[in-house]
């Protein structure tokens, strides 16, 4: 059997395992609630494929009532402030050929350009614009060299993405007629600030964190030390099989007990490493430096971006076309609740627009359009909730 | 966003662009973002890009984590030591001839 296959066999396909692992939860659940004193032991993840994982395989069914897996911020494309989706239209209404990933096309913006219907990357191609999805960077090079147009990729994602960038822009492959449009993002100064809130808000405080398994194999899983060391809040980063999930609550449960919360577990350690890719970060901190950035609906948070370098602004999309950044203005169409979806406040079925003004065929709030948004996973693929109560229905 | 796939490198093209199948014959042109990558090496690919080789060792590794884990909670639940231990070995046992099958 070759290795992809034997990991689904290990890691997806193993009942018995995720039996035994569940048991273990349930057994050990009760004592941790008691011993700390709360009677929710609340669990974030902050991957949108670790909702996926969470959602699509049901493991909130098989957590014990004590125990509660929320979503933060792990989307990418849900946070990508309005402001930069509504300037990249621009450049494409107005000749440029623009390069996107196909998450990102559909996600809609609260202004529209010169007041026609042109509410996302999606409608401006409907009216002729040259809108071209793409698999990956790369895809935009070799198309952007083969038309020779004024190009521009629009950037987005966390520290996963950022290396195919990176490791292009330095080995000098990006031609001199595709220019870059960062919405980059870091997640670590967003998950802090939504563990945070939780607090501030006088919320049930977050008890530990899931890692996000493919931001930590470049950032490493000593990344998330300031949870444990700083907040004593344990923290494992996990794989994306259900077994790699149900591990990792066991692992919180079991750090909660012993007290013992210093530093994080890594749990997903076939593909992450605790210093993480040293050659990826180093290939990033070479083109992109920090800057402080805009989160759909919840507005700046320090630090908590990436733009080119100074030695890279000829390729600077902003510095280039003199695109001037605004202050933040709230940005979330009307009614709309993606903000506190994305901190782990709201459930997707807390908003009133959930399965009724806003589904994954006509979103209306960006967390219904990437497959990695919460509402997204849960609109496909159903909640506890939804399940509970359909269940009931049919008894 | 951060969906990855393992892949299996199929050819080094440049210093900076591999093929990689990613499965039922999709090849695909993606950068390396990993260090010493080698056509034959099993690798994770997101959005383009080699982010990080998967392993067989790491998999040992990753079923070690869980071996204690059940170990741990065992002996949280009152079994001794050697009872404890003796149900992580059983599960790593099983395991292992997954991966040697």
């Amino acid at each position: 059997m070759e290795l992809p296959k034997q990991i689904d066999a290990l890691f997806r396909e193993n009942g018995e395992l995720a039996k035994s692992i569940t048991e273990q939860i349930h057994k050990l659940a009760p004592i941790v609630s008691k011993e700390i004193g709360r009677e929710k032991i609340k669990i974030m993840n902050f991957c949108g494929s670790h909702e996926w994982v969470t959602t699509h395989y049901g493991l909130r069914a098989l957590m014990p009532e004590t125990v509660e897996l929320i979503p933060g911020p792990g989307c990418p494309v849900c946070v990508t402030p309005s402001s930069d989706i509504e300037n990249v239209i621009k450049l494409a209404m107005e000749g440029y050929t623009v390069y996107t990933f196909g998450d990102v096309f559909k996600l809609p913006t609260v202004k529209h350009y010169k007041k026609d219907e042109v509410g996302s990357l999606a409608a401006a191609r409907a009216l002729g614009a040259d809108v071209r999805i793409v698999y990956s960077f790369v895809d935009a090079i070799e198309d952007a060299k083969k038309s020779g147009k004024p190009s521009v990729f629009f950037g987005i994602g966390f520290e996963t993405t950022t290396p195919s960038y990176a490791v292009l822009f330095e080995k000098e492959k990006v031609p001199k007629n595709l220019l870059f449009y960062s919405s980059l993002k870091l997640t670590a100064p967003a998950a802090e600030f939504a563990v945070r809130l939780h607090k501030s808000k006088g919320l049930v405080p977050v008890s530990g964190v899931i890692g996000p398994g493919h931001v930590s194999s470049i950032i490493g899983a000593i990344s998330w030390d300031f949870f444990p060391r700083e907040y004593k809040i344990p923290a494992v980063v996990t794989g994306f099989e259900p077994i790699d999930v149900l591990a990792g609550v066991l692992k919180i449960l079991q750090d909660l007990h012993s007290g013992d919360i210093t530093y994080t577990n890594l749990e997903y350690k076939r593909v992450v490493k605790y210093q993480g890719n040293v050659f990826a970060q180093v290939e990033i901190n070479k083109v992109f430096k920090p800057v402080d950035a805009i989160w759909r609906g919840i507005g700046t948070i320090p630090k908590s971006g990436l733009d080119l370098r100074e030695e890279y602004s000829m390729y600077n999309a902003r510095e280039q076309l003199g695109i001037k950044e605004k202050p933040w203005d709230y940005d979330l169409p009307p009614g709309c609740r993606c903000n506190e979806v994305t901190l782990g406040i709201a459930y997707p079925t807390d908003c009133p627009m959930f399965m009724k003004a806003c589904t994954p065929a006509r979103p209306w709030g960006p967390c219904m359009v990437s497959m990695e948004g919460a509402c997204a996973v849960w609109a496909r693929f159903g909640s506890t909730e939804r399940i509970t109560k359909i269940v009931s229905e049919v008894k | 966003m951060c969906w990855a796939v393992p892949a299996k490198v199929v050819a080094i093209d440049t210093d900076v662009i591999a093929e990689v199948d990613l499965g039922g014959g999709t090849i695909k042109k993606v950068a390396i973002g990993v260090d010493n990558v080698k056509p034959g090496d099993y690798v994770m690919v997101h959005a383009g890009v080699i982010i990080e080789k998967l392993s067989k060792e790491g998999v040992i590794e990753n079923l070690k984590f869980i071996a204690e884990e059940i170990q741990r909670t065992e002996e949280i639940m009152g079994k001794s030591e050697e009872e404890a231990k003796k149900a992580a070995d059983e599960f790593f046992k099983e395991a292992m001839k997954i991966l040697e099958s």
